[in-house]
């Protein structure tokens, strides 16, 4: 276990390395993007251009500039965004972190669980009317676009049945579990729900289809041989070796919305996550916050792929760990 | 500039042309032409503004959005301000912090001003001048955006533009402790000087303000209100100035509410939401078009619609073709519907079809509408038959066009509309949409030999120079830099030379300075038509229910500090 | 057999979007028709309408009239026919989304296949890949990439990529979701080769290749299959959220992604806008799920010898 961690850790950082200076090199070869043009100001004269240009170090050669980012980002963590000056990017994705984190928990627990069932219990009813019920309603799902989605919860539970049906519902934002967990919980409902709904589709599917598979494997026809119940050999069986994909993909995931992919979602909902910041910073092309998020989320995908390979080898025993 | 950047400003309009359309339901507090009435009975609450994003950094001397020069009139004052009442009066320039307008001496390059005693900053410091003088030296210090246009009249002020870091203004501001007097000498008679002064630019800081943009970091002022706390990912506070006793309520009049406080997130549709249901005072950022109708007659009691002196225009860059020949330039202005375009917008209501670079009402102002159906002053609508002949005539024909506008949802609706119109004359038009954040600068730059593109101009304070020379004349042209805001390139000498001569004027004799003008933009629009003007915008104010005594200034919109609640 | 007849008639009706355009509907799809007019219930109205109620703000496009011949689902902002913009844009939408969805999961086949099979540097290598791909920040490459095929294209190698490439999403939506096809691959294919039959079909010599196309291959198909159509609706996703940053499709041209950003601006007075495109995604996946579980049925031994699901 250990040299794999040591093997893993020694990945993550290749991995973020390669992510930062490709993320620093997309943003300084886009034509237009000179932050010193929109540090400065409309109308600002050449001469004050050049002023803030070397004030921000902005006329240094790239690695340089590339190198002392690195350093205040990782190093000295004192790292300050070119859009809000003096505001530190650090502690703006610490304060942002639990705000995602308990968004994705939350919704990652509902869409698991009716993803699996959802699966299961087509697989168990293949044939019958409910298992392309099921089916098609996970495709509805996840052929929705987010934001779409967001917006059309907001459209009903705020606007037009807020007064009737939905007045329970709080205004969009972010409440901390530790001043009041049941506004927490309140708050975030409707954003678990409608995250869920887009992931939740595509795990029952996936899980249709290996277990169904899984079912006309060998090993199950001889627990039938034995006498096993259908719903014995779909659980206890079946299900185990068919986890596998599901887990692959719950940690890529999970992995990438940690780090930020739920940024639509965030928006709409008004809660300042990860995702928000990401969004924000590429909207005001804000390269320190950019980097930031993008180096966060790429820690966690690794760590998230990580896992997930050291879950394998519970869920197969047989399989080697790389 | 973007919607959220732009700062606007309002001519002194006759009372005809600038009635609101609809009142708050409550009594207002009575406003005569000379300041505000306080009524103490209104006190109390705290005022919740809705914003999508924060506005950049805090420093009065550094932001440049209109988002924030909203707020900084009640918590900073210079020695002169704009006067804060609302009608056609919020555009007199009143003394503030000094105790009367400025004597001109020495053919007008010398103003004097005396400055009130007993002002304390919100950190308990009491203001002298040797403050005011280190805020003008600070502006060199920040790199102030107009450092080197507006502030570049004081003398001394190149020593402070190549070496900015030691500026002193030596010469240029002379201050006396003793007799409080401060004494700005420039090198040259400016009539728009006092503007400059009153703007937020011209705020008097602590001389102990850092030397740099002080971003989240509050500085202390001496207006009503103070700056307590600046999250740009949460919101933005702002307390009453525990130190703050009124001097002029024409300058700087007692506010209402106990806090006010901007809070950034959410998308615009949520913020609309939110004041519908009474969690949020007011909405910022441009009511989207989807929710106006629901608004005008759900809410019509909570809209507020006024007047504005900016323009939404379609600059083209007479140094590239096919926009390098008059005539193609001709056709694209009569082949454009701007009636279409105000559709766009969101209908008459909303905003107003112009043909000239001065927008109605403006000083200088003159009616006439060069390239349209008929031979009108009043624009009838489009002639597309002879923008299609001009088109050939030119030469110009099948030749491929690109549209630069930013990618929010009216620019890009309007951005579409004109691509449609560019092809069904003639030319191949492509639409090049970017970010609001990219555009701006993008279009400015000469490198990128953007042929056309769709941009707004908001007002800095209400002079013709600041539309014409700024956007117009070669100094506002700089090939290959990112702030080149004569964005159509268009640089005449003889025509300079005709705006030099408006300028001088204007301190002697500005009725004939604003005639004269008005001339330079008729000549500007039927001989060389750089641009196409499309419209003049309303300003839009949805606020909820529980808040009252909405008051409009023409320099600042509505006074944040002067809602009651509830 | 639904699946295909569903699949079909989508792409037939796409197909003659031109024929409805100009024979049935009588409009111009791609351009602003603001001051425009029809005929609804006999009376002429604009195609944009103000609003009269209250203080009159506002701006409306018409809206479904839910008559085949002119505006049937309404106008959109610009005063275009909807029905007639769907049916264009899913020659658009179908050609990306198909296309960038099989060489998604062909790609992503091969690597996690050949992952999990060899294992060591090999899979360390492709992992590493795959980490990349997925933690990259495909949002700002976009926007940096409108900025520069707006100002000069680019050029890779011989080849000059405009800004109205269709190329050019689809192998950023193909190469961005490889590893959410690769790594769940990858994961049954390791738990595959320490089977009974593959350690056998090892030990008795087999080459690798004899081994990933006889054995491991057939045993992942299934997968794969049941992948494609997923890929299919987040491709058109992906395509909406990357015509907003101006990568691909270009205005006035449609896709139904550009068509749901559109009706994004028009969510509280015309939903049917962003609706009908999502719905039409729907079906357009729906029924490649349905086609696929037949193919694998089909394809799959041992489903055969179980007897049909």
């Amino acid at each position: 276990m250990f040299p794999f961690i040591v093997r893993r850790s020694i990945s993550a950082v290749l991995v973020m390395f390669s992510i930062s200076v490709l993320t620093f090199l997309i943003f300084f070869a886009t034509p237009g993007v000179d932050p010193a043009a929109r540090i400065a100001g409309r109308s600002a004269t050449p001469q004050i251009l050049a002023q803030v240009r070397h004030e921000f170090g902005l006329d240094r050669p790239l690695p340089v500039r590339y190198g002392l980012m690195m350093e205040h980002l990782f190093f000295k963590q004192d790292l300050t965004s070119y859009v809000n000056i003096g505001y530190k990017v650090v502690p703006q994705i610490m304060a942002a972190a639990p705000v995602t984190l308990s968004l994705v928990f939350g919704a990652a627990v509902i869409w698991l669980l009716v993803g699996v069932a959802g699966g299961v219990v087509a697989a168990a009813n293949r044939g019958k009317f409910i298992d392309p019920l099921i089916m098609f309603l996970g495709i509805a799902a996840i052929s929705v676009p987010a934001y779409w989605l967001g917006e059309v919860v907001n459209l009903i539970t705020q606007s037009k049945f807020h007064s009737s049906l939905f007045a329970w519902v709080p205004p969009a934002g972010y409440v901390s579990p530790f001043s009041n967990p049941g506004e927490w919980a309140l708050h975030l409902l409707f954003p678990w729900l409608t995250l869920a709904a887009l992931y939740a589709g595509i795990y029952a599917r996936v899980l249709r289809a290996e277990l169904v598979n899984a079912l006309n494997e060998d090993y199950v026809r001889t627990a039938r041989a034995k006498g096993l119940s259908e719903r014995r050999i779909l659980l206890r069986h079946a299900l185990r070796c068919s986890l596998i994909s599901i887990v692959s993909l719950f940690g890529l995931d999970i992995g990438a919305l940690i780090g930020g992919a739920a940024l639509l979602t965030e928006v709409v909902f008004n809660l300042k996550g990860v995702g928000y910041l990401t969004y924000l910073s590429l909207q005001n092309l804000d390269l320190p916050v950019i980097m930031g998020c993008v180096m966060y989320g790429a820690f966690f995908v690794v760590l998230a792929n990580m896992v997930v390979d050291i879950l394998y080898a519970f869920l197969d025993p047989r399989v080697r760990l790389a | 500039m973007a919607w959220r950047g732009a700062k606007v400003l309002l001519a002194t309009l006759t009372a005809a042309s600038g009635a609101l359309v609809a009142a708050s339901a409550s009594t207002a507090a009575s406003s005569s032409d000379t300041a505000f009435t306080y009524q103490p009975a209104h006190a109390g609450g705290t005022i919740k503004l809705l914003a999508s994003t924060a506005g950049g950094t805090l420093d009065p001397q550094v932001n440049y959005t209109l988002q924030y020069w909203q707020l900084y009139q009640a918590t900073y004052d210079g020695l002169v301000t704009f006067r804060k009442v609302s009608g056609a009066h919020s555009f007199d320039i009143v003394p503030d912090l000094a105790t009367a307008m400025p004597k001109l001496t020495n053919g007008g390059k010398t103003y004097t001003f005396t400055l009130r005693k007993g002002i304390k900053f919100s950190n308990g410091a009491a203001v002298t001048v040797n403050d005011v003088k280190a805020s003008l030296q600070r502006l060199f210090k920040v790199s102030n955006p107009n450092a080197g246009t507006w502030y570049s009249a004081i003398v001394g002020s190149s020593a402070c533009l190549k070496t900015p870091a030691t500026c002193t203004l030596a010469g240029g501001v002379v201050v006396n402790a003793a007799t409080n007097s401060v004494v700005i000498n420039l090198s040259a008679p400016d009539p728009e000087f006092l503007d400059q002064l009153a703007v937020p630019f011209g705020a008097v800081l602590p001389a102990s303000a850092p030397a740099k943009d002080s971003g989240t970091t509050p500085i202390p002022g001496t207006g009503a209100y103070m700056f307590s706390k600046y999250d740009p990912n949460s919101q933005l506070t702002m307390k009453r100035n525990p130190y703050f006793k009124v001097w002029s309520a024409a300058a700087q009049p007692q506010g209402y509410p106990t806090e006010i406080d901007m809070v950034f997130g959410g998308t615009v549709e949520s913020e609309v939401t939110a004041v519908e249901n009474g969690q949020g005072n007011w909405v910022f950022d441009p009511i989207p078009s989807d929710r106006l109708s629901e608004l005008s007659t759900k809410y019509a009691t909570q809209l507020h619609v006024n007047p504005l002196t900016a323009i939404w225009y379609l600059p083209m860059n007479t140094n590239l073709a096919p926009f390098n020949n008059l005539l193609a330039r001709e056709a694209v202005n009569y082949a454009i519907d701007k009636s279409a375009a105000v559709k766009l917008f969101g209908g008459t209501q909303l905003a107003q079809p112009v043909c000239t670079i001065l927008p109605p009402g403006f000083p200088g102002h003159v009616d006439f509408c060069a390239f349209q159906k008929g031979m009108g002053t009043s624009y009838a609508g489009p002639d597309l038959a002879k923008a299609k002949a001009l088109v050939k005539k030119s030469g110009t024909a099948g030749m491929s066009v690109g549209l630069v506008v930013t990618n929010d949802s009216v620019n890009m609706a309007v951005g579409q509309y004109v691509q449609s119109v560019l092809n069904s004359i003639g030319y191949k038009a492509t639409l090049k949409p970017l970010s609001a954040n990219i555009q701006f600068n993008y279009i400015q730059n000469t490198k990128n030999k953007v042929q056309i593109s769709l941009t707004q101009w908001y007002q800095d304070y209400p002079a013709a120079s600041d539309f014409i020379k700024v956007l117009l004349s070669c100094s506002g042209f700089h090939p290959g830099s990112d702030n080149s805001i004569n964005i159509a390139g268009y640089c005449n000498k003889s025509i300079d030379a005709k705006m030099q001569s408006a300028e001088t004027m204007s301190l002697t004799n500005p009725a004939a300075a604003n005639t004269l003008w008005g001339q330079i933009d008729k000549q500007l629009m039927t001989t060389v038509a750089p641009w196409v003007p499309l419209f003049t915008p309303k300003q839009i104010d949805f606020v909820s229910s529980k808040v009252g005594n909405y008051q409009f200034s023409r320099q600042f919109y509505m006074y944040v500090d002067q809602l009651w609640l509830k | 057999m639904a699946g295909l007849a569903v699949l079909l008639f989508v792409v037939t009706i796409c197909l003659l979007a031109p024929v409805y355009a100009g024979h049935i509907a009588h409009v111009n799809p791609f351009a602003s028709n603001l001051q425009g007019t029809t005929t609804v219930n006999g009376k002429v109205v604009s195609v944009l309408q103000a609003n009269t109620q209250g203080l009159g703000f506002g701006v409306t496009p018409i809206g479904p009239t839910w008559n085949i011949s002119h505006y049937f689902l309404g106008a959109d902002n610009q005063g275009r026919d909807v029905f007639a913009r769907l049916l264009y844009g899913g020659r658009t939408s179908l050609f990306i989304g198909t296309v960038s969805a099989l060489i998604c999961v062909l790609v992503a086949s091969v690597l996690g296949v050949v992952a999990g099979y060899f294992g060591g540097v090999i899979d360390w290598i492709l992992s590493r890949i795959f980490d990349i791909l997925w933690a990259f920040p495909i949002y700002l490459l976009a926007i940096s990439l409108s900025v520069v095929l707006l100002t000069s294209g680019l050029n890779v190698g011989p080849v000059h990529v405009g800004p109205g490439s269709m190329a050019l999403p689809i192998i950023i939506i193909a190469a961005v979701f490889v590893p959410y096809v690769a790594r769940p691959l990858r994961g049954i294919v390791l738990s595959l080769r320490e089977r009974e039959f593959i350690q056998a079909a090892i030990g008795s010599g087999a080459s690798d290749v004899r081994i990933l196309l006889k054995e491991i291959l057939p045993n992942v198909a299934p997968s794969i299959i049941v992948f494609f159509p997923l890929m299919v609706a987040f491709d058109m996703l992906t395509e909406s959220a990357l015509s907003f940053l101006s990568i691909g499709v270009q205005p006035p041209a449609a896709s139904w992604g550009t068509i749901i950003n559109d009706g994004l601006g028009l969510l509280y007075t015309r939903p049917w806008v962003a609706l009908a495109p999502g719905i039409m995604i729907v079906i357009t996946a729906g029924s490649l799920n349905i086609l696929g579980d037949g193919a694998r049925d089909a394809f799959d031994p041992k489903a055969k010898l179980r007897g049909s699901i």
